[in-house]
C-alpha cells in the first residue's frame, strides 16, 4: 500500500477519527459479548470468552492509536469520490438481493446487477444492458445449474426449462 | 470405443434429465440436503436421488444443498418455505437434534413430517495401540480417578461424539460436566491426535477407526450399539462392559409440514419401495452404511425418545439451559 | 526398485488415449467450475464427482485428478485476472498476480502460476511416492502446542507484508481477527457475535470475505474515482509469455514454495493457506526488488502458487498412508475413493497398490495436461482484460455473486458480500492494507483452537506450550523474523540487506 505523507495540516484527520470511533464501538461490542460468554458455565480450561476479550482490548488500543495518528498526521487531501456512479453499483448489488428475495431468479436479478454496474461506469442504456445481462446470466444458469448441479436460485425464467 | 460411447452418453446425461421413465407415482421430487456437497447428509440425499431415479420410482429428483449451523438453516428454510408441498423432502439426522437444542433454533423436528430412518452409524471409543488403557473397565477406572486427566478427541462440541462422551461419563456416575472434551473440526485431525498419543481416547463413529484398528494402530475399546457389530465382532458393546449407554447416529428423511395423510402415505410408500430395492442395498454396501430402516409410528416414538434424552444430556454437559 | 516399476505401470495405464481424454475432460470441467470465486477444489470435486462414478476405476481416478488440479488452477486464474480468489489458498496469489495483470503482465503471471504449479505438483508427487511414510510419522507427532507455535510464526512473518504503517496493518489484522470470532466456538459450542442470526453461526466464509474485499471493494473504489482513475488496463505489455528475467526470478520461489508447502500440507492441521503466507513473506524478504512487492512482483505469484500446489499433494500423504482426510478436499476424495472400491487406510499401499500408483500416476498426467491445456490459453485469458471497463466490472460482479450463491444459496451471504465490499472500499480509501484482514480471519481461529486444545489437554498448565523441541524451534524462528533485521543493525551498524535472515 502506498502511504502518502501529510501534505497539509489543517487540524486533525476527521476520517481517521471516525475510523477510530468505529474501532472503539467494535471493541465495546466484542467486549460485551465476551462478558456475556464468561457468564456461561463452561467446562474447558480456557473458555470461549478469553480470545474475544484479548481482541477487544487490542481493538481498544488501536482505536486510541488511530486517534493519535489522526491528530499527529493532520488532515489529508483526498480526492473527492463521485457519489452517483458508486450509488449505481450499490443499487446493483442491493437490487440483486431484493430481486432474489422476491423470487425473480438468478438471471433477472443478476442481469440487473450487470446493467446497474455498467451504468455506474458510464455505459448506458440501462434497459439494453439489463436485457443483455439477463440473457447472459440465463445462459450461465443453464450451464452451471443444469449441467453442473449448482444450486442457483430459480425464478420464472429459470422454471421455463 | 465402448469408453467413448460411454463418455458421450455421460455428457448427454449431464445435460439432460433422464428420459422415458415408464412409470412413476411421484413425478418430481426436490430433496434438501442441509449441508455442503460431500458431507454425510449430502451423500445420503444424492444416494436417494440415484436410487429413486434408476429404479424409476420418481421421474425427476433434484438435490438442493442448504448448508449451515448443523442443518438448522436448511431445516428452517424447509419448514418455512415448503408448507404443504408434497414434492419436497429433507434429509437429516441425529446431529440435527443436538444442533436444534444448542443453537436455540426457532424450528425443530416436530415441525416436519418424519418419514423414515434410513441408515445409521454407531459410536466407538478408541485408544492408540500403545495406550495403557486395555479395556472399557480401565477407562472407567481412569475416569473415576480423575475425569479431567482423560482427554477425549471428537467432533465439534455438542455433537454426537460429545453427547456420547457425556452419556458415558454420566452412566458410570461421574459428573459429565467434567468431561475434558477436545473438539476437532475434521475426522482426520482428531484421528491424528489420537494416533500421535496427544489425547487419552478418541470418540467417533466406528467407521472412522475401523481401518486403523485393522492395521493395529488403534485399539477400539467399545461400541455404542445394542449388540456386537458384524464389522467389529471382537469389540464389546458399552452395555456388555456395564455402561448402560446405547446411541445411534442415524440419518433420516422427512417430508414437509402440513401435507395430507394421503400425500404422506404416498411418500412413505415410495421410500419403502426404495429401501427394499436392490439398488439401495448395493448403495449401502458400497458406502459401508448400515441399514437401520425404521418408519411409521416406531420411528416417531424413537425420535421423541432421542430428543428427550439429548435435551437432558446437553443440559448435564452444560451446553443447554 | 519396486516403487518405480509400480509407478511406470501406473503411468502406462494413465497414458492410454482414452484415459488422456478423461484427463482432458476433467481438467476442462474442473477449470470451468474452479474459476468461480468461492468454489474451491473441494466443492468442485464434490459437484463433479458423480460424473466420474460411471467410468471404470482407472478412468474415473484420472478424471478425478484432472478435476482436482483444474479446480485449483481455475482458482488461481480468477485470482490473477479478476482479483476474485476462488479458494482461500489462492488469496495470496491475487495480491501480486492481479497487480501484474493490471500492469499488462497477466501473461507471465498466469504462466508462472501454471509452471510453478506443475513444478511443485511434480516434485511433491515424487515426494509422495518416495517419502510419504517418513513424512507422515513426523506430521503425526505434531501436537496442538506445535501447531500454535506454527501459527505464531505465520503471524510474525506475515506481519512483514503489512506495509509501512504498523498501526494501519494491525488495525486491519484486528478487524480480521474480530470477524474470525463470529460463529459457534468449536470447543465450547457457544455462539459468539452472532446476535441470534442463524446464518452467522457458521462464521464468515474466508472466500466470501476475500472476494468482497478484493473484487467488490475494488470495483467500488474504481467507480468512485470516476474520471480520475483513467487507468487503462493494457492486457499485454511486453511479452505475453515469461521472458528470461521472469524465469530467473521464478525458479527459486517455485522450489522454496514447494519445500514450504509439501511438509506443511502433510501435517494434519497444516492446511494450504499457511504455506502460501509463509512463502509470500519469505519471497518478499529475499526479493532483490522489494519495492515491487505490492505492485506486482512475480516472485509473489510464483512462490505462493507453488506452495499451494505442493500443499495439495502433501494432503495426500496422511490420506494415502493413514487414511486421514485432513482437509475438506481430502474428505471428499475419501468419499470418491470409496466409490472406486478403495478404502484409504494404513493398509492401502499393501492391499491396493495398483490403485494407489494409478492415482499418483493420474496426478502426474493431470498436472501435465493442465500445463498443456493452459499455457496456449494464456494469451486468450489475458484478452479478457481488454473488455471495456463497464462490462469488465459488471462481469466481475456477476461472477463474484455467482460463485457466492453457488457455494451457499443464501441471501445473507450476498448481504455479507455487500457489507464487506463496503469495508474494502473504506479500507482502500483511507490507506489501510486489505490482506491482513483476510490473514486475521484465517489464522485467528486456527491459533485460538490450537492454543485452547493444548491447554485443555494439559488441564490448564501453560508449561506445555514450551516443552516440545518443535515448538521451541518455531518460536526461535519467529523471534528471528521479528528481531533479525534489528539485531543485524545493532551488530553491524548497517541496515539489513534484503534477505538472508530466514533460511
Amino acid at each position: 500500500m502506498s502511504d502518502p505523507r501529510p501534505v497539509s495540516t489543517h487540524g486533525p484527520d476527521k476520517a481517521r477519527f471516525v475510523i477510530a470511533f468505529a474501532l472503539a464501538v467494535l471493541s465495546l461490542v466484542i467486549g460485551w459479548d465476551a462478558w456475556r460468554l464468561s457468564g456461561i458455565n463452561s467446562y474447558s480450561a480456557v473458555g470461549p470468552e478469553v480470545f474475544p476479550a484479548l481482541i477487544a482490548a487490542g481493538l481498544a488500543l488501536l482505536a486510541l492509536a488511530n486517534a493519535v495518528e489522526a491528530v499527529r498526521e493532520g488532515a489529508q487531501d483526498r480526492p473527492r469520490d463521485e457519489i452517483v456512479p458508486m450509488a449505481w453499483v450499490l443499487a446493483g448489488l442491493i437490487g440483486q438481493i431484493v430481486l432474489l428475495a422476491f423470487g425473480a431468479g438468478f438471471a433477472l436479478a443478476t442481469g440487473w446487477l450487470f446493467a446497474a454496474t455498467a451504468k455506474g461506469f458510464g455505459k448506458g442504456p440501462l434497459w439494453g444492458h439489463f436485457l443483455a445481462g439477463a440473457a447472459m446470466c440465463f445462459l450461465i444458469y443453464v450451464v452451471f445449474a443444469k449441467g453442473l448441479q449448482l444450486a442457483l436460485p430459480a425464478g420464472p425464467l429459470e422454471r421455463l426449462i | 470405443m465402448k469408453h467413448l460411447f460411454r463418455g458421450a452418453l455421460l455428457a448427454a446425461a449431464v445435460a439432460a434429465a433422464p428420459l422415458g421413465a415408464a412409470y412413476a407415482e411421484i413425478n418430481e421430487l426436490k430433496i434438501i440436503a442441509p449441508a455442503a456437497p460431500g458431507g454425510g447428509w449430502d451423500q445420503t440425499a444424492r444416494s436417494i436421488q440415484h436410487v429413486l431415479q434408476t429404479d424409476k420410482l420418481v421421474q425427476n429428483v433434484q438435490v438442493l444443498n442448504v448448508p449451515g449451523a448443523g442443518g438448522t438453516i436448511g431445516l428452517a428454510q424447509f419448514v418455512n418455505g415448503s408448507k404443504g408441498d408434497p414434492n419436497v423432502m429433507i434429509v437429516g439426522g441425529y446431529v440435527m437434534v443436538g444442533a436444534i437444542i444448542t443453537n436455540k433454533s426457532p424450528v425443530n423436528l416436530s415441525m416436519v413430517t418424519p418419514i423414515a430412518r434410513l441408515t445409521g452409524e454407531y459410536e466407538a471409543i478408541a485408544v492408540p495401540a500403545n495406550s495403557p488403557l486395555k479395556s472399557l473397565a480401565d477407562l472407567v477406572a481412569a475416569l473415576k480417578a480423575d475425569p479431567q486427566k482423560v482427554s477425549w478427541a471428537g467432533g465439534s462440541a455438542g455433537g454426537t461424539d460429545h453427547i456420547t462422551a457425556g452419556l458415558f461419563t454420566k452412566a458410570i456416575g461421574v459428573d459429565p460436566r467434567k468431561v475434558n472434551y477436545i473438539a476437532f473440526s475434521g475426522g482426520g485431525e482428531s484421528l491424528a491426535s489420537i494416533l500421535g498419543g496427544k489425547v487419552t481416547v478418541g470418540i467417533s463413529s466406528l467407521s472412522e477407526y475401523d481401518a486403523q484398528a485393522k492395521a493395529g494402530k488403534l485399539r477400539i475399546l467399545g461400541v455404542s450399539s445394542a449388540a456386537r457389530l458384524p464389522e467389529a465382532p471382537d469389540v464389546p458393546t458399552f452395555k456388555e462392559s456395564g455402561v448402560d449407554v446405547e446411541i445411534q447416529n442415524w440419518r433420516m428423511i422427512a417430508a414437509a409440514p402440513g401435507i395430507t395423510a394421503e400425500q404422506k402415505q404416498a411418500l412413505s410408500a415410495t421410500i419403502d419401495k426404495m429401501v427394499k430395492s436392490k439398488a439401495w442395498t448395493d448403495m449401502l454396501a458400497q458406502k459401508g452404511w448400515a441399514n437401520t430402516y425404521l418408519s411409521g409410528e416406531a420411528f416417531d416414538a424413537q425420535l421423541a425418545k432421542d430428543i428427550a434424552a439429548t435435551q437432558t444430556i446437553l443440559k448435564d454437559i452444560g451446553l443447554a439451559q | 526398485m519396486d516403487t518405480f516399476a509400480a509407478l511406470s505401470q501406473g503411468l502406462m495405464v494413465a497414458l492410454q488415449p482414452m484415459n488422456l481424454l478423461f484427463a482432458f475432460v476433467g481438467v476442462m470441467l474442473g477449470t470451468a467450475v474452479g474459476v468461480l470465486p468461492g468454489i474451491g477444489p473441494a466443492l468442485t470435486v464434490a459437484l463433479l464427482l458423480p460424473i466420474t462414478f460411471k467410468l471404470d476405476p482407472a478412468g474415473s481416478l484420472i478424471m478425478f485428478a484432472g478435476i482436482y488440479y483444474g479446480g485449483m488452477y481455475g482458482g488461481s486464474t480468477a485470482s490473477i485476472l479478476l482479483n476474485t480468489p476462488g479458494e482461500s489458498s489462492s488469496i495470496v496469489t491475487a495480491l501480486e498476480g492481479n497487480k501484474m495483470a493490471r500492469a499488462g503482465r497477466g501473461g507471465p503471471a498466469l504462466a508462472t502460476a501454471a509452471i510453478g504449479s506443475f513444478v511443485a505438483g511434480t516434485i511433491a508427487t515424487i515426494g509422495l511416492a518416495l517419502v510419504a511414510p517418513t513424512v507422515v510419522d513426523l506430521a503425526i507427532s505434531f501436537g496442538p502446542e506445535d501447531y500454535f507455535a506454527l501459527m505464531v510464526l505465520a503471524f510474525t512473518t506475515v506481519s512483514a507484508a503489512f506495509g509501512s504503517s504498523v498501526t494501519r496493518g494491525l488495525t486491519s489484522l484486528f478487524i480480521g481477527l474480530a470477524l474470525g470470532l463470529i460463529g459457534i466456538d468449536l470447543q465450547s459450542g457457544q455462539a459468539r457475535l452472532s446476535f441470534g442470526v442463524p446464518d452467522l453461526l457458521d462464521g464468515v466464509e474466508v472466500t466470501t470475505l476475500a472476494v468482497a474485499l478484493f473484487a467488490i471493494g475494488e470495483t467500488l473504489s474504481v467507480v468512485a474515482a470516476g474520471a480520475r482513475a483513467d487507468e487503462i488496463i493494457e492486457p499485454v505489455k511486453g511479452s505475453v509469455f515469461m521472458n528470461k528475467e521472469d524465469w530467473k526470478r521464478s525458479w527459486k520461489p517455485w522450489l522454496r514454495g514447494t519445500f514450504l508447502g509439501f511438509p506443511i500440507g502433510a501435517m494434519p492441521a497444516g492446511g494450504a493457506e499457511i504455506p502460501t503466507f509463509l512463502s509470500y513473506a519469505l519471497e518478499k524478504r529475499l526479493c532483490r526488488k522489494p519495492d515491487e512487492f505490492g505492485n506486482g512482483a512475480i516472485e509473489g505469484v510464483a512462490g505462493p502458487e507453488a506452495a499451494n500446489n505442493a500443499a495439495a499433494a502433501g494432503v495426500l500423504v496422511p490420506l494415502l498412508t493413514l487414511g486421514l482426510p485432513t482437509s475438506a478436499t481430502a474428505a471428499i476424495m475419501l468419499a470418491g475413493f470409496q466409490q472406486y472400491g478403495m478404502n484409504p487406510g494404513p493398509l492401502l499401499f499393501a492391499t491396493n497398490p495398483d490403485l494407489v500408483w494409478g492415482l499418483i500416476a493420474s496426478l502426474f498426467i493431470a498436472n501435465g495436461m493442465l500445463l498443456v491445456l493452459n499455457l496456449p490459453l494464456v494469451g486468450l485469458w489475458v484478452r479478457l482484460l481488454a473488455i471495456p471497463r463497464p462490462w469488465l466490472y459488471g462481469g466481475i460482479l456477476v461472477f463474484a455473486t455467482l460463485g457466492t450463491l453457488g457455494a451457499n444459496p443464501s441471501l445473507v451471504e450476498l448481504g455479507m458480500l455487500l457489507v464487506f465490499g463496503l469495508l474494502g472500499y473504506v479500507l482502500r480509501r483511507y490507506d489501510y492494507p486489505i490482506a491482513p484482514v483476510v490473514v486475521g480471519l484465517i489464522l485467528g481461529p486456527l491459533a485460538e483452537q490450537q492454543l485452547r486444545r493444548a491447554l485443555a489437554i494439559s488441564v490448564g498448565d501453560p508449561v506445555v506450550l514450551f516443552q516440545s523441541p518443535v515448538a521451541l524451534t518455531l518460536y526461535a524462528l519467529s523471534a528471528l523474523a521479528l528481531f533479525g533485521p534489528l539485531l543485524f543493525y545493532v551488530i553491524t551498524g548497517r541496515k539489513a540487506p534484503v534477505g538472508g535472515d530466514e533460511d
